[in-house]
C-alpha cells in the first residue's frame, strides 16, 4: 500500500508541475526572446518601448482580472468592451460640467451599474450569462453612440489625465502604478479571501457550493459587477491617456482579453484560474502586437501571424486541462 | 410694374443659374483651398537628396479597406521609388486608443515619416504628439489633428476632389437619364464634411445644371445599416424615379437590392466608390449606371511624394487633391486601375466577355 | 441507552396535492448506525432533504438531542451538528482536499485571508485518523480516485458533524476493494459517538454496517428492526411489501 502511495505521491507532484501551468510563463518568455534578438536593432529592446508595451495594455490588463473572476465562477462578460465606451464618455462628459470627482464616480458607477444588470439577470432571473452579455454588449454599444451623437469628448482636466493615464509617480508612469495595484489586490482577493475561494468554488462545482452554505446568486451577481467596475476603470484609463473619450473606445478588446486570460491559464468553464497569469497573457498580446509591427510586417500578415500563436498558445494551455 | 419687375428677377436668376455649370471647390477641413495633386513634383535633385538622406517611413492606417489599401499602395511605391524604407505598418480598427498606441509603438524605429488618417480629428493630438514632438514628419489623409498648424506639426492633407466626384456623380446621372427625369437623392445625414461635400455636389450640379431634372425624392442616411429601409419607403412612394443617387457604395447594394426586390429594372443608380458586386451589377447591364471613384493610389503617391520632399526643404502646399473618374460599363477596366491601381476582379473580367 | 441524537415525529411532507412522505417516525441514537432502505420512489431522497434541512416538513417534529428545531435550508442543518455526504459527494473537482475539507468555512488568519495552513494541518489530521489514503492535503480532488474522493467527503461530514452524519449511497460507484475501505471509515465513526444514518442499495452492506434497519414503502415507514435479530428476508419482505399478503 505505501509503494502504491508514494506512486500517487509522484503522479501528483508531476502534475502540480504540469506544462499548461506555466506555459504562458514559457510562452512569454519565448516570444519575448525571438523579439529581443529579431527586433534588437529595431529598438524593440528599449526602455520607452518596453514601457510602451505595460502602458499600452494596462486598461486590457485590468478588464482581465475582472475576467477572470467572471471566468473563474463559469460565467462570461462579453459586455466589457461597451462597458468601456459607455464609462469614458460618461466621465468625459461629466468632468466637463461637474468636475472631475463627479466625473470618476459617473465612470466608476456606469460600469458597475452595468455589472450589477448583468449580474442580476444572470444570478436572480437565472439567464445564461453568455446571452445576457451579448444583449447588453450590443444595448451599451448603442447607448455609447447615442450619448454624444458619435462626437468624440476632450478631457482637459489636467489632474484627471495625469491620474488616469498620462501621469507619473515617483518616475513611474500613472498606467504602471494601476497595473501592479490592481494585479495585487486582485490576485490578494482571487487567492486568499474566503470570497476567492467562493468563486472557484462556484465555478467548479455550483452545487457542491450551494450545499455547503456558498450564496451561489451573489457570487454570481458579484463577479459580473467587478467584471463592470474594473471595465469602467478601464474606460477612464483610456480616457486620460487618449484625453479623450469616444464611443470606439473599447470596441475592439473584447476578443484580446478573452485571449488573454485563457493563455494566462483561466479555464473558460470556471473552477481554476490565475490573475498574475492573465497579467502575463496580456503583456504578451501588447508585445506581440508591437513586435509585429516593429519586425514591419503588413498589417495582414500581423494579424495571421498573431492569430497562429495565439491559437497555439491557447492550444498548448488547453490541451492538459482537458483530460 | 411690380409684377414686371419680378418677372425679371425671376428670368435673370434663371439665366444667373444656367449661365455657368455648377460651380464649386473642395475645402479642406480648415478650409484650404486645393491644388492639383498632379501639381507636385520633385526636381532631379530632390530626389537624388531624398535617397541619399536612407529615410524612413511608417504607415499609421486607421483601419483597412480596398481604398486604404490602394492609398497604402501608392505610398509603398512612391517611397519605393524615393529610397525611403517603409519599416511598419499598422490598423487601428477605427480605434483612437489604438491608434495611439500604433504611433507609440512604430516611433521605437524612429521613422523619417508618418503617415496617417486620423481616426478622431478632434482628439487627436494626444495621438500624434509623441511623434510630433520628436521632429517626424506627418502627412495626412482627409484630415489632421485639431491644433495643429500646417507647415510646422505637419506636412500636407491629400484629400479627394470632394467637389468634383459629386459633380462626376450628376453628370454620370445626367447621362444615364439622357438629361432629363426624376431622381431621388439619398444622402448622408450626418457631420462630416467628406461626404457632406460630396452630396451637395451632386445635388447643386442636377439642381443648377439640368433643368429638365428633378430631384424628385430626398432621403437622408444616419446609419447605413437602415439604407435598405430608407430605399423601401423611397421606392413606394416615388415608383416613377428614373435615378437614385447615393451616398457611397454600400448604402448603394441595398438600394439595389430593393429596387430587385421590387422588380424594378429601369430606375439608374449613380454612387461613388468602386465595389465589385456593384460593378458587377453594372456591367450585366443592372440598375447600376455609374461608380464615381477617387484615385486613391494616387493619394498615397502625392502623400509620399510630399512628405519625403518636405524632408529635403520642399515646401508642401496645405492641401492637395486628386482627381476622380466617373466608371461606367464601358470604362470599367480602366478605372479599376486608375483608382486602384489594380486590375478589375475576374468575376466582372469574365461578365464582360 | 441515552437520549436520541435525532428524533422525527410524525413526519409528514406534501408536494402539492401529493404525498411525498407520512406518519414517519424515526430516532437515532449517539454511536449508532442505522440504515435507511427501502425501494427506488419509496421516499428516501426526500427523507435526507428533510434531515438535511433542505426541505421543511408538512407536518410533525425534528428534535436533536430533545430539542424541536425547524429547519428551511442546508445551512441550517450544518448549524445544527447535521452533515450530508451527497449520493454525488459534492466536491469541488479542481479545488485541493483541504479547500474541499472547508469548503464555505474556510478558516481566516488575523488579517481576514484565509489560513492555509490551519486548512492543510487539520485536513492532514483527520484524513490520518480515518486512515483515507490520499496523496496529500494538496492534492486536486479530480486527480484522486473514487474510493479516495468518498474518504474526503466522508472526512469531511465527520470534521464538521457533532451530532449527525447522513450518508447517501456511500459506496454505489465504487470497487469492491475501494467499497470494503469506505464500510471501514463508516464502522469508525461509530467512536465518535455521532448518529450515522445510512442509505444503501446494498443488503449485504446494511446488514454489516447498521445496528438497526429501518423499512420504508411508498413513503410510509414499515418498520424498524434491529440488525442483529432480523435477516434478509425479512427486509426484502417489508422492502417489496410481499409480507403483508
Amino acid at each position: 500500500m505505501s509503494s502504491a502511495n508514494t506512486g500517487t505521491e509522484v503522479g501528483s507532484l508531476a502534475s502540480r508541475f504540469n506544462l499548461q501551468q506555466y506555459v504562458v510563463y514559457l510562452g512569454f518568455l519565448a516570444i519575448f526572446l525571438f523579439f529581443a534578438i529579431m527586433l534588437r536593432d529595431s529598438g524593440f529592446l528599449t526602455v520607452r518601448n518596453l514601457s510602451n508595451i505595460v502602458l499600452q495594455t494596462a486598461p486590457v490588463t485590468i478588464m482581465a482580472i475582472g475576467l477572470v473572476f467572471v471566468m473563474s465562477a463559469g460565467e462570461i462578460d462579453l459586455s466589457i468592451g461597451s462597458i468601456v465606451a459607455v464609462a469614458a464618455l460618461a466621465a468625459a462628459v461629466t468632468i466637463a460640467s461637474y468636475g472631475m470627482a463627479a466625473g470618476i464616480v459617473a465612470g466608476l458607477g456606469a460600469g458597475i451599474l452595468i455589472g450589477l444588470i448583468n449580474g442580476a439577470l444572470v444570478a436572480y432571473v437565472r439567464l445564461p450569462s453568455f446571452l445576457v452579455t451579448l444583449a447588453t454588449m450590443g444595448l451599451f454599444a448603442g447607448v455609447s453612440r447615442s450619448m454624444t451623437d458619435l462626437r468624440s469628448i476632450s478631457v482637459t482636466n489636467e489632474i484627471f489625465t495625469g491620474f488616469f493615464g498620462s501621469g507619473s509617480l515617483l518616475g513611474v508612469p500613472s498606467l504602471i502604478w494601476w497595473t501592479v495595484i490592481a494585479i495585487a489586490i486582485g490576485h490578494l482577493v482571487y487567492r486568499e479571501t474566503r470570497f476567492g475561494a467562493h468563486v472557484l468554488a462556484t465555478g467548479d462545482n455550483a452545487r457542491a457550493a450551494s450545499v455547503s452554505g456558498i450564496s451561489v446568486p451573489k457570487i454570481r451577481l458579484a463577479v459580473l459587477t467587478i467584471s463592470g467596475g474594473l471595465a469602467g476603470l478601464a474606460g477612464l484609463l483610456y480616457a486620460g491617456r487618449l484625453q479623450a473619450a469616444k464611443y470606439t473606445l473599447g470596441e475592439t478588446d473584447l476578443m484580446t482579453v478573452i485571449a488573454a486570460v485563457i493563455v494566462g491559464g483561466t479555464l473558460l468553464n470556471g473552477g481554476k484560474g490565475s490573475i498574475v497569469g492573465a497579467l502575463v497573457g496580456s503583456l504578451m498580446m501588447g508585445m506581440l502586437n508591437n513586435g509585429l509591427i516593429l519586425m514591419g510586417l503588413s498589417v495582414s500578415d500581423q494579424m495571421i501571424v498573431r492569430g497562429l500563436i495565439i491559437l497555439t498558445a491557447v492550444a498548448v494551455s488547453l490541451r492538459d486541462k482537458s483530460r | 410694374m411690380r409684377k414686371a419687375l419680378s418677372i425679371m428677377t425671376v428670368l435673370a436668376s434663371l439665366f444667373a443659374a444656367h449661365a455657368f455649370a455648377a460651380q464649386g471647390v473642395t475645402t479642406g477641413p480648415n478650409g484650404e483651398k486645393p491644388v492639383p495633386a498632379a501639381s507636385l513634383t520633385l526636381t532631379a535633385a530632390q530626389e537624388q537628396q531624398v535617397k541619399d538622406g536612407k529615410f524612413t517611413a511608417a504607415l499609421v492606417w486607421h483601419e483597412m479597406s480596398e481604398y486604404t489599401n490602394a492609398v497604402n499602395a501608392g505610398a509603398r511605391d512612391e517611397f519605393k521609388r524615393l529610397g525611403v524604407e517603409v519599416v511598419a505598418q499598422t490598423d487601428a480598427g477605427f480605434d483612437a486608443a489604438r491608434q495611439k498606441a500604433d504611433v507609440e509603438t512604430v516611433m521605437a524605429k524612429k521613422p523619417s515619416i508618418i503617415l496617417s488618417l486620423p481616426v478622431d480629428p478632434a482628439t487627436a493630438a494626444s495621438v500624434y504628439d509623441p511623434a510630433r514632438q520628436a521632429g517626424v514628419k506627418l502627412g495626412f489623409v482627409d484630415n489632421c489633428p485639431a491644433g495643429y498648424k500646417q507647415g510646422t506639426d505637419y506636412v500636407t492633407i491629400v484629400s479627394d476632389d470632394l467637389f468634383q466626384m459629386g459633380n462626376k456623380a450628376g453628370i454620370a446621372m445626367a447621362e444615364a437619364l439622357g438629361k432629363k427625369g426624376k431622381v431621388g437623392y439619398i444622402f448622408h445625414d450626418a457631420d462630416f464634411y467628406v461626404t457632406n461635400q460630396r452630396d451637395g455636389a451632386f445635388k447643386k450640379t442636377i439642381e443648377q445644371d439640368y433643368p429638365d431634372m428633378k430631384i424628385a425624392a430626398e432621403a437622408g442616411m444616419a446609419d447605413p445599416a437602415r439604407s435598405e429601409d430608407i430605399a423601401q419607403a423611397m421606392i413606394t412612394q416615388h415608383p416613377d424615379l428614373d435615378g437614385i443617387y447615393v451616398t457611397w457604395a454600400e448604402p448603394a447594394l441595398s438600394v439595389l437590392s430593393a429596387l430587385r426586390a421590387a422588380g424594378n429594372k429601369h430606375t439608374k443608380i449613380v454612387t461613388l466608390d468602386l465595389n465589385e458586386p456593384a460593378a458587377l451589377d453594372m456591367v450585366k447591364g443592372g440598375n447600376i449606371a455609374a461608380l464615381v471613384a477617387d484615385e486613391a493610389y494616387s493619394i498615397g503617391v502625392t502623400l509620399a511624394r510630399a512628405s519625403a520632399g518636405s524632408l529635403v526643404g520642399l515646401k508642401a502646399e496645405p492641401f492637395y487633391a486628386v482627381d476622380s473618374i466617373a466608371v461606367t460599363k464601358e470604362t470599367v477596366k480602366e478605372g479599376w486601375k486608375k483608382s486602384l491601381n489594380k486590375d478589375v476582379p475576374a468575376t466582372i473580367a469574365d461578365a464582360m466577355k | 441507552m441515552n437520549a436520541p441524537i435525532l428524533q422525527l415525529q410524525d413526519i409528514r411532507k406534501n408536494f402539492g396535492g401529493i404525498t411525498a412522505i407520512e406518519n414517519f417516525s424515526l430516532e437515532v441514537f449517539p454511536g449508532e448506525i442505522v440504515a435507511l432502505v427501502g425501494d427506488n420512489g419509496a421516499g428516501k431522497s426526500t427523507l435526507v432533504k428533510i434531515v438535511s434541512g433542505v426541505h421543511p416538513p408538512s407536518s410533525g417534529t425534528i428534535a436533536i438531542e430533545g430539542k424541536p428545531v425547524t429547519m428551511s435550508n442546508a445551512t441550517m442543518g450544518r448549524a445544527h451538528g447535521i452533515e450530508v455526504v451527497y449520493q454525488d459527494l459534492a466536491l469541488a473537482d479542481q479545488q485541493t482536499v483541504y479547500m474541499n475539507m472547508f469548503l464555505g468555512r474556510e478558516p481566516l488568519n488575523r488579517f481576514g485571508l484565509l489560513d492555509r495552513r490551519r486548512m492543510i494541518a487539520e485536513t492532514e489530521k483527520l484524513v490520518k485518523e480515518l486512515d483515507v489514503r490520499i496523496p496529500s492535503a494538496h492534492a486536486t480532488i479530480r486527480d484522486l480516485s473514487g474510493g479516495q474522493r468518498q474518504g474526503v467527503a466522508i472526512a469531511r461530514a465527520t470534521h464538521w458533524a457533532s451530532k449527525l452524519i447522513l450518508l447517501d449511497e456511500p459506496t454505489a460507484a465504487l470497487g469492491v476493494a475501494e467499497t470494503a475501505k469506505v464500510e471501514e471509515i463508516v464502522l469508525s465513526l461509530k467512536q465518535r459517538n455521532v448518529g450515522i444514518l445510512i442509505i444503501s442499495h446494498s443488503l449485504d452492506q446494511v446488514f454489516k454496517l447498521s445496528d438497526r434497519i429501518c423499512v420504508l414503502r411508498r413513503g410510509k415507514q414499515i418498520g424498524v428492526r434491529e440488525t442483529k435479530k432480523t435477516d434478509k428476508n425479512e427486509i426484502i419482505a417489508m422492502i417489496t411489501g410481499l409480507q403483508q399478503q
